[in-house]
């Protein structure tokens, strides 16, 4: 193809995504690096008051020419970011980690499970089978982290069946058990993901491998571990990006089962800055933050990528 | 083996379609057979809940702006995507795949990274709080993958064929358009399919964007359940209900597409 019309085919794509997602990110540097405050001044204001008149001064925010309040910007340079990192911000980035890590190793072993179970059921009935497994991946987080609330409320299903056995538990009250619920939830969520990637590489295992295996006299754990799982290797990469990926963009399940205590997550502090705090600078910076945070993570991870891939392709 | 297989299955499906199909049962409950202590197990039917919240509770307005936003950002999306994806499955310029990277880091990128931007942008131009601007930004979101998985469908069309048609005569952007598009029906329809939900599911982005008039159904759903009314908390059940539905169609319908979509990335 050549450059011309390769330029005109991709310059709306990448148009939109300079526009709306690059410059947003710039913007969001310049913005973490200042703070604005509303302009005040000084007013006299008469008050009619049954002992007489009276004269009182008070500040009130300046109004400008366009109708808006007068906005005074300075530089505070790194500020946001200290205050940031000092207060909610290191918390959640610890709390996404700790996620993100307990997670991966879940859902991947999970998925196999499932995926190599799946494999022995007959085709017949494997279509809706697979329909129903991926309902957590495809119904919307929201939905899904509600679901599970109204099954963790004290007055919930699972807490009740839980009490039956001795064990009375306020899930969302304290710190172990709301982690332990967000974590649950982000399990179930993601597993169907691998589920389904697993189950397509077992469907593209070697059978004259397996076969040779078994003439060797191989037993069925054997073949697992020498042939099976030695193919699914660089799916099990690929699960470990994607989902490293969306589990490190944690919300919803914040939101909806926690609103933040015990657990946040870094796009919950950037998000509730930015709208409960309602200071853009200060979010800004959790913003930008959070962004570094998962290109550190990634970097290793693509590396490793693009070595295996490389390896595969010699 | 295979008694172990159907249990594992089994045991997933449960746990899998367990949460949805309890919710279902406690939008058809009243409030106080729906979280009762000890629990009930039989209870009168009550289609009360859908009716406030389709008829009084106005979820008729918010269902129509999650079929504008949706509608909208899948067109485009698609629209500006397949011309991006086929450019890069037809490049063998290095620069194609740093292009690519590009978009895999911007796929990674969390999106409130961008709301602060956005927030503080659209409030200064006063166009915060409607659907115009939300669907532009979905648009953006979604070009990350969509190019990524419309180049893996294109690659899949040999390249010998729009060169056929070149050399009959055609431009390249008529060659797309009128050899190379009529057979890519199924990755329009697979990428179409994840735009969709991608739109359809956004709860982060819509719920700080939209004000009140323009709330999408995920955005409603979240304020009447935060109201602290058992009324609204039991018309925010019959709405996830609501909105799982379409969703449950969308599985049945085009399973095979899904999944042939979430294996996509894997092969290449």
């Amino acid at each position: 193809m050549r450059l011309a019309a390769f330029i005109q085919f991709s310059a709306p794509s990448f148009g939109v995504m300079a526009l709306l997602l690059a410059l947003p990110l710039l913007y969001a540097i310049y913005l973490s690096l200042i703070q604005c405050t509303d302009v005040l001044e000084l007013v006299t204001v008469r008050l009619q008051t049954p002992f007489g008149i009276e004269e009182l001064t008070t500040q009130r925010a300046k109004v400008g020419v366009d109708g808006l309040p007068e906005q005074f910007c300075k530089f505070v340079w790194l500020d946001q970011y200290l205050s940031v990192l000092s207060s909610e911000f290191a918390k959640a980035l610890q709390f996404t980690m700790l996620y993100v890590l307990v997670t991966v190793p879940l859902v991947i072993i999970g998925g196999l499970i499932l995926a190599l179970a799946v494999n022995q059921l007959p085709v017949g009935i494997r279509g809706f089978a697979i329909g129903a497994a991926i309902l957590p991946f495809i119904v919307t987080p929201l939905v899904g982290a509600l679901s599970v609330k109204w099954l963790f409320r004290d007055d919930g299903l699972v807490t009740q069946l839980v009490s039956a056995f001795g064990m009375q538990i306020y899930w969302m009250a304290q710190a172990w058990s709301a982690r332990l619920l967000v974590i649950l939830y982000g399990i179930w969520h993601s597993l169907p993901f691998a589920f389904i990637v697993l189950f397509a590489g077992l469907q593209s295992v070697p059978k004259d491998a397996l076969e040779a295996a078994s003439l060797d006299g191989a037993s069925t754990t054997q073949k697992l571990w020498y042939v099976t799982l030695p193919h699914l290797g660089p799916l099990v990469t690929f699960i470990l990006l994607i989902h490293t990926m969306d589990s490190y963009k944690l919300f919803e399940p914040v939101v909806v089962l926690t609103q933040g205590t015990f657990t946040e997550s870094v796009q919950f502090v950037t998000y509730s800055i930015l709208l409960d705090e309602g200071n853009p600078f200060k979010a800004s910076a959790a913003a930008i933050l959070t962004t570094i945070g998962i290109g550190v993570l990634l970097i290793p991870m693509l590396r490793r990528a693009v070595r295996e891939h490389k390896e595969g392709a010699a | 083996m295979k008694p172990a297989a159907y249990g594992v299955v089994l045991i997933w499906l449960m746990l899998a379609a367990g949460p949805l199909a309890w919710t279902f049962m406690l939008s058809l409950r009243d409030y106080v057979d729906a979280f009762a202590i000890p629990l009930h197990l039989l209870a009168p039917l009550t289609f009360d809940h859908y009716r406030n919240l389709w008829q009084a509770g106005g979820f008729t307005g918010n269902a129509l702006n999650t079929v504008l936003l949706t509608s909208g950002t899948v067109t485009v999306s698609l629209s500006i995507g397949s011309l991006a994806g086929y450019a890069l499955s037809r490049t063998t310029a290095r620069w194609g795949l740093v292009l690519l990277m590009v978009a895999l880091a911007f796929r990674a990128m969390p999106h409130a990274a961008l709301l602060p931007s956005f927030v503080y942008f659209f409030e200064a131009i006063g166009v915060r709080g409607s659907i115009f601007p939300l669907m532009l930004v979905l648009i953006a979101v979604n070009q990350p993958f969509t190019i990524w998985m419309m180049r893996a469908f294109f690659l899949a069309i040999p390249r010998d064929i729009d060169d056929a048609a070149m050399v009959d005569g055609c431009t390249r952007f008529q060659a797309f358009r009128y050899v190379v598009l009529p057979v890519m029906g199924p990755g329009l329809v697979t990428t179409g399919l994840f735009s969709f939900l991608l739109a359809y599911n956004d709860f982060l982005l819509s719920s700080a964007l939209t004000n009140a008039e323009n709330m999408t159904m995920p955005v409603a759903i979240a304020s009447v359940i935060q109201a602290d009314s058992e009324t609204l908390l039991m018309q925010g059940i019959a709405g996830s209900v609501s909105l799982t539905i379409p969703l449950l169609i969308l599985v049945a319908i085009f399973q095979r597409r899904i999944v042939a979509g979430l294996t996509q990335g894997a092969v290449k």
